[in-house]
């Protein structure tokens, strides 16, 4: 290595011996980068915290040149695009009417099954202030970062559906990586089939969707929404539809990060798992009459109340030497 | 420390002539923040051009002294952490740009109207490769190629908006000051 060095700078001067210099320090960097990911993470939210201000400022005027540009393209076919909007709205009016009964629907099933709620998701609203579709990496950056609670690995959504997931965070800035990032691998859940799947971005604007588990039929047209296997995605956030067949499946995503203004950054946890139904301390091991006396925790209990009320056969329990409370299902009203 | 003193020193004596010398750094600079904004007047068709790197390939050719290889892996890195790609990709391919720049530096300068385009284009591909290359070997898989030919055609394509002001910031700020030393 030194002999190249020396090779490439002898009589070339100290300039050639500086660059030789700083083109091994370039790919130091780039190995030290993969290596030691969070150093320039942070090196990163640092620069986007500092630069924010100055991104947010320069942004308003180029945004008001390339919507002018972009209006000129309209001015030809706005009346037609006015007659299909008001076509579409009538149609999504329709839409929604359905979509209000089904919720109400849901609502009353949900009530008789005592179904345990789905957490309502906090969320943030972001503006977005840079914005990066390179050849090696598919970025957004939002002007919200740590100071106004934004994690890294949470998940970004525009109006149309999900965007991708937070990868650093600044102190006032964070940075998003986009489903179509070679990075980026989510996992999915494809309907009506419920197949599972993990969506796999390869920086074209379609990524590409790995079968995983199950062997329902997946064809063009279906739905993909995201799960929240594994803890990282809220569930049920609409992903895109299938498109593609063969080998090659892939998805047209719903969102639209190129003309998104602002993004919803959701704080998604996983529900706390409910604490094991353990002996009381004090509580003497008796039989399954004493057990429904005892009050389970409200969290157990919510979960438990939709067990079945009929056909339970308890002889076999009352041969056992019972240590925990049992909820036979037969007085659901003594259960509680 | 030597040329810090220095520095510090042509700051407090001539101020004005130590800024316009910055000049070319500090552009370049400004325009890594302007090839980052979220807003594309492509209508999303090209990727972002690397408008930093027609920056250097231009003051490299006018001004080679204002454009030292420390300054052009600073401009680099700083592109990589803006884009939000892996650090030192871009700092290792604007270098082999202005390598291949500095050697060749009589030719290039040498083109006019479509000449100096195509020089241009060569010291982008230049500077794409060696990003790719790496890139290749820190993932250890082949990147998808076509968006990287694309941001390469779309940087060739604003070379032209970027070497006009910066000829007329060399003509009437750098040049000035050059003159009056």
């Amino acid at each position: 290595m030194a002999g190249f060095v020396w090779r490439l700078t002898r009589g070339r001067g100290a300039k050639q011996f500086s660059l030789a210099v700083c083109g091994v320090l370039a790919v130091v960097i780039a190995f030290l980068g993969k290596a030691e990911a969070s150093i320039f993470d942070n090196a990163r939210a640092t620069l986007s915290d500092w630069t924010g201000p100055g991104l947010t400022e320069l942004r308003a005027p180029l945004l008001a040149v390339e919507q002018w540009i972009d209006n000129i393209g309209t001015i030809f076919t706005v009346y037609r695009e006015n007659i299909q909007l008001r076509q579409e709205n009538a149609e999504l009016h329709k839409w929604q009417n359905v979509a209000l009964a089904l919720e109400n629907r849901m609502q009353r099933y949900e009530l008789l099954l005592h179904a345990v709620p789905d957490p309502r998701l906090a969320s943030i609203t972001a503006r977005i202030i840079g914005e990066s579709n390179r050849p090696f990496i598919k970025t957004l950056i939002l002007n919200a970062g740590t100071a106004q609670q934004v994690k890294k690995g949470e998940a970004v959504v525009d109006d149309r559906g999900l965007l991708g997931r937070i990868y650093v965070s600044g102190e006032r800035t964070s940075w998003v990586i986009l489903l179509t990032d070679m990075n980026s691998k989510v996992p999915v859940v494809i309907e009506p089939s419920h197949r599972r799947a993990i969506l796999t971005g390869d920086n074209t604007p379609s990524p590409r969707l790995e079968l995983d588990v199950g062997d329902g039929p997946i064809k063009a047209g279906d739905r993909v929404i995201s799960t929240a296997d594994g803890g990282l995605l809220p569930p049920d956030v609409s992903v895109g539809v299938v498109m593609g067949k063969g080998d090659d499946i892939r998805v047209a995503l719903s969102a639209r990060p190129d003309t998104a203004d602002f993004v919803h950054v959701i704080d998604y946890h996983i529900p706390e798992p409910p604490p094991a139904i353990g002996p009381v301390a004090g509580t003497p091991a008796v039989g399954p009459a004493a057990a429904r006396d005892a009050t389970p925790p409200a969290a157990v209990a919510a979960i438990v109340a939709p067990k079945p009320t009929t056909q339970v056969n308890t002889a076999p329990l009352q041969s056992q030497n019972l240590t925990e409370p049992q909820f036979d299902g037969q007085n659901e009203e003594q259960d509680r | 420390m030597t040329s810090a003193v220095d520095m510090l020193e042509r700051l407090l004596t001539h101020p004005l002539r130590f800024l316009s010398s910055a000049l070319p750094v500090g552009l370049a600079l400004l325009l890594v923040l302007l090839a980052n904004l979220p807003v594309s007047f492509t209508g999303g068709v090209l990727p972002a051009p690397v408008l930093a790197l027609a920056a250097v390939y231009f003051w490299v050719l006018v001004r080679p002294d204002l454009v030292p290889p420390f300054a052009v892996l600073m401009i680099g890195l700083m592109e990589d952490l803006l884009s939000g790609g892996p650090p030192g990709l871009w700092a290792a391919g604007f270098l082999a740009a202005y390598a291949l720049t500095d050697r060749q530096r009589e030719t290039f300068a040498g083109l006019a109207g479509a000449g100096a385009l195509l020089g241009f284009a060569g010291a982008m591909l230049l500077a794409g490769a060696t990003a790719y290359v790496l890139a290749m070997i820190i993932y250890v898989r082949f990147p998808p190629l076509p968006p990287l030919l694309l941001e390469s055609v779309s940087t060739v394509l604003f070379y032209p908006l970027i070497a006009f002001p910066m000829g007329w910031v060399h003509r009437k700020i750098v040049g000035q000051m050059r003159g009056g030393e």
